[in-house]
This record gives C-alpha cells, sequence and structure tokens, in this order.
C-alpha cells in the first residue's frame, strides 16, 4: 500500500526496509501519524500519499484493528476509499467541478483553462516527485488528463490508494498557477 | 456528562494547514480522548487543508447518525459557508442515503471559553495584578464574513464585564482593530494577550509574534521549538505577555462533547 509493505502478524515497514534489521520498533497505532508527520530530511508532510515516506522504522501491530488505525494515520482516508470503490460507490468529482465551487481567495481558480490545469497536474500530482494516488478523476466530463502517463489512472494492487477528487493543496496550486498566468 | 452513543459517529472538523505541522494536532488529540471514553461508535476528524479532508469526512464513518463538531471558534466563514458547502450539508439536520447528519455549533461558541480565555490570561502572567494590566484576546478575523470576529468580541465584551482587568480588548489579524496596533490601542505598562485560536499553529504561535513585533519573522513550529515562548517580553517600557492558544486546553474534548448535547437539547433540530 503506497511506500508501505504489509507482513505477516500485522506488521508495517516503509517497502525500501524490506528485510532490514536495526530498524525502531513501534506497537502503538497512534505513531503512524507521527512518523508520517516529517520526511526524511525533517520536513512537514502536508500531502501524506506523497513519495517522502521516512524510513528506519517498523510497527509491529496486535491487531487488526491497530493495522487500520495505523494504515489510516499513514494514508487517512484510503481504506475507505478503497472499500467505497470495490462497493462501486465511491462518488467521483471532475477537477473543473471542485475549482468552479471554490470561494474567496480560491475563486480565482475558476478562471484556470483546460491547458493550464492539465499541466498543474502533470507537476503536482506526478507519482515520482508528487504524489502515489491513482487518480479517477477528469479534468471535465470528456477532458481527461492527457499529461500524465494511463497507469496514473488505473487503480492497481491489493491496497491502491485512490483520488476522487482534487485536494486542497491541488486547489491551492491552481490558485497560484491562475494567479501568476492571468493578464 | 454525555451518555453513550453506541450507533452515532462523532466527526471533528478543523482548519488545519500545509505548512504548519502543529495546526491539526489539537483536533486529534481532542478525538484521541473522546474516543479514550467510549462515548461515540466512531471518532474521526477531516481537515480544510489537510487529509482527511472535508471531502473525505463522511466516507470514514458508517453509523446511521453522525455529529459534527466544528473544532473552530468562529461561526463565520468556515462554519457558515465552507464546511455545509464541503459535507454537503442542508441545515443543522441533514438526512441523506439512510444517514442522520447533525451539525453542532462550533466550540467557540461554548459558555466555557470565557473561563478558558481567564484562565490562559492568569497563567501566562501568574504575578501581574490584572487591575493594572491591559488584556488583549486576538482572532483572525476576514473580511469574507462579518460574524467572523463576534466570537472575539464577545467574549470581550463578557470578560469586561467582570472588572478585572484595567481594559480589555479584542484585536485581529485582518480585521481592525489590526494586532499590529496593540501599542497604540492599549494603555497599561502589562500587556497580556492571548489567542482566541484552536491550536498554537501557523497564525497564532508564528504569525501573531511578528504582528505583535516580538519576532522579527515567524520562527519554527512550536513543536520544533527548544522553548515555548519566554515571557515577558520587554518592549517600549512595556512587558507583553503572550500565551499559547486556548484550543489546547485538554478540557476541550469536554466542551466538544458538551456542543453535541446542546445540540440534543434543543428539540427544533431533532424532530423528525
Amino acid at each position: 500500500m503506497g511506500e508501505l509493505i504489509i507482513s505477516e502478524g500485522y506488521e508495517l515497514r516503509h517497502h525500501l526496509d524490506a528485510g532490514r534489521e536495526g530498524l525502531t520498533l513501534y506497537t502503538a497505532p497512534g505513531a503512524a501519524r507521527e512518523i508520517a508527520l516529517y520526511d526524511e530530511a525533517g520536513n512537514y508532510r502536508p500531502l501524506k500519499t506523497a513519495p517522502t515516506l521516512r524510513r528506519g522504522w517498523r510497527m509491529g501491530l496486535g491487531a487488526i484493528g491497530d493495522l487500520q488505525e495505523a494504515l489510516e494515520g499513514f494514508y487517512p482516508a484510503m481504506l475507505a476509499a478503497r472499500l467505497a470503490h470495490q462497493n462501486g460507490k465511491l462518488r467521483v468529482t471532475p477537477l473543473r467541478e471542485t475549482l468552479n465551487r471554490q470561494s474567496g481567495m480560491y475563486a480565482i481558480t475558476k478562471k484556470m483553462t483546460d491547458e493550464q490545469a492539465n499541466a498543474t497536474v502533470c507537476a503536482f500530482c506526478n507519482s515520482t516527485s508528487g504524489c502515489l494516488k491513482t487518480i479517477l478523476w477528469q479534468i471535465a466530463p470528456g477532458i481527461p488528463i492527457t499529461t500524465l502517463p494511463p497507469e496514473k489512472s488505473a487503480p492497481h494492487g491489493d491496497f491502491p490508494l485512490l483520488c476522487a477528487e482534487g485536494c486542497n493543496l491541488l486547489v491551492a496550486r491552481a490558485r497560484e498557477v491562475v494567479k501568476q498566468e492571468t493578464p | 456528562m454525555i451518555a453513550a452513543k453506541p450507533h452515532s459517529a462523532l466527526l471533528l472538523l478543523g482548519h488545519g494547514s500545509t505548512v504548519n505541522p502543529d495546526s491539526s494536532g489539537p483536533t486529534f488529540t481532542h478525538a484521541d480522548e473522546i474516543k479514550r471514553r467510549g462515548v461515540f461508535a466512531e471518532v474521526a476528524c477531516a481537515f480544510w487543508k489537510e487529509e482527511p479532508s472535508f471531502r473525505q469526512a463522511l466516507t470514514m464513518v458508517e453509523s446511521p447518525e453522525v455529529y459534527i463538531v466544528p473544532n473552530f471558534i468562529s461561526e463565520g466563514y468556515f462554519t457558515q459557508k465552507i464546511i455545509p458547502r464541503e459535507l454537503e450539508l442542508a441545515g443543522p439536520v441533514t438526512r441523506r442515503e439512510g444517514r442522520t447528519l447533525k451539525y453542532c455549533e462550533p466550540v467557540g461558541s461554548h459558555a466555557q471559553m470565557t473561563e478558558l480565555l481567564l484562565h490562559r490570561a492568569r497563567e501566562v502572567a501568574p504575578g501581574v495584578d490584572p487591575r493594572v494590566a491591559s488584556l488583549v484576546i486576538v482572532g483572525h478575523g476576514t473580511s469574507l464574513n462579518e460574524n467572523s470576529g463576534l466570537a472575539v468580541k464577545e467574549q470581550v465584551a463578557r470578560i469586561a464585564q467582570r472588572g478585572v482587568y484595567a481594559e480589555v480588548l479584542g484585536m485581529f489579524m485582518e480585521e481592525e482593530p489590526f494586532v499590529t496596533d496593540w501599542r497604540k490601542l492599549t494603555s497599561a505598562a502589562n500587556v497580556i494577550v492571548v489567542p482566541f485560536f484552536v491550536s498554537d499553529g501557523l497564525h497564532s504561535y508564528q504569525d501573531i509574534p511578528v504582528l505583535l513585533g516580538i519576532e522579527a519573522e515567524p520562527g519554527v513550529a512550536a513543536s520544533r521549538a527548544e522553548v515555548f515562548r519566554h515571557n515577558p517580553h520587554l518592549t517600549g517600557g512595556r512587558s507583553l505577555y503572550y500565551s499559547s492558544a486556548i484550543g489546547t486546553d485538554p478540557f476541550f474534548a469536554d466542551v466538544i462533547l458538551d456542543q453535541v448535547a446542546r445540540f440534543d437539547s434543543q428539540p427544533i433540530f431533532t424532530a423528525a
């Protein structure tokens, strides 16, 4: 799931720490939120699905409930999104709809063009440096994202991280882009 | 004390921050405490600027009844516009897809806020005689909603009525009277400033100290500072005491539960 590997006995660790010894052990599921708070360099991680989860720890959890709580700390709301998607109940919102309902300082994002939106999504949501989620939404109905590889829109694996709607961080970036590029 | 609600969920909504790691902390802490008490079947948090987002909030709980409590100070822009819009609430009660969503008042409108503000003021300046001190309550304030500053103004009126402090003033970051003008607006030698905020986040820990002139630029987040803050700050012949935000007080867990109980006690909202 994301950068995590889930092993038998409800054990979690960073996938790049597979097989590594000497990791710091945590047994309380609440530690997940603390681990996910900062990246390796100590920078705050407002986007939990950014590919910047730090390494050097493992979690040994006692029960499935603790595992769920820890996964919620690492990737908030992602278990619920997966379940809703499996049941055909995940509501997906096109970016245009998200931008059109903004108000206050974000109201300016209504002016974003499809071209600007595509470029912004590519720069901000790409899996290499932006976000690991699979994007289920389009720019607008019938206007797909064309700047990211097709696999970015195709859920894969047992525990896909699913994006049903552009997040507030993307909206904030959209605001910056529109402010900079609108004459 | 609130009765157990084994078929209900509690959803706590906070502002959160994309730049400050401490903004959402108190909301999670209060949620953890309420979870520990076992009042609700489920307890979850969601945020405007962090994950889980307001839009994801209702996917995280399954109970047929959901109490939604904004961990916000003001009955303003966020509680009246953003939250109802993002969660698609129709009013105090929304019935949708077999669920009943009950939208409670924000924590900042709780009657105990006056005591909490006074407690913070005494705590930060223990040796100062309030009769010769100015007390300043600072809020965010915004031109986006005329009610945003109301919570501060109401508390200022209540505290002033008690006649404990030489003067009590409300000031704001983004509306008049501005906190930057505190030197002109206050008259006592000792000035005690209490931020009426839910966390020691970006505004209360990093921005307001700059506006007060006690920091040259926004420092590191509170959780990254070695010492929370030294008091008093001596400036222009005055002693300024700056407290932490009231929302970090553990009593806020009780305030949140009270807002739920208060909702239930209003028959107009609960009638089917």
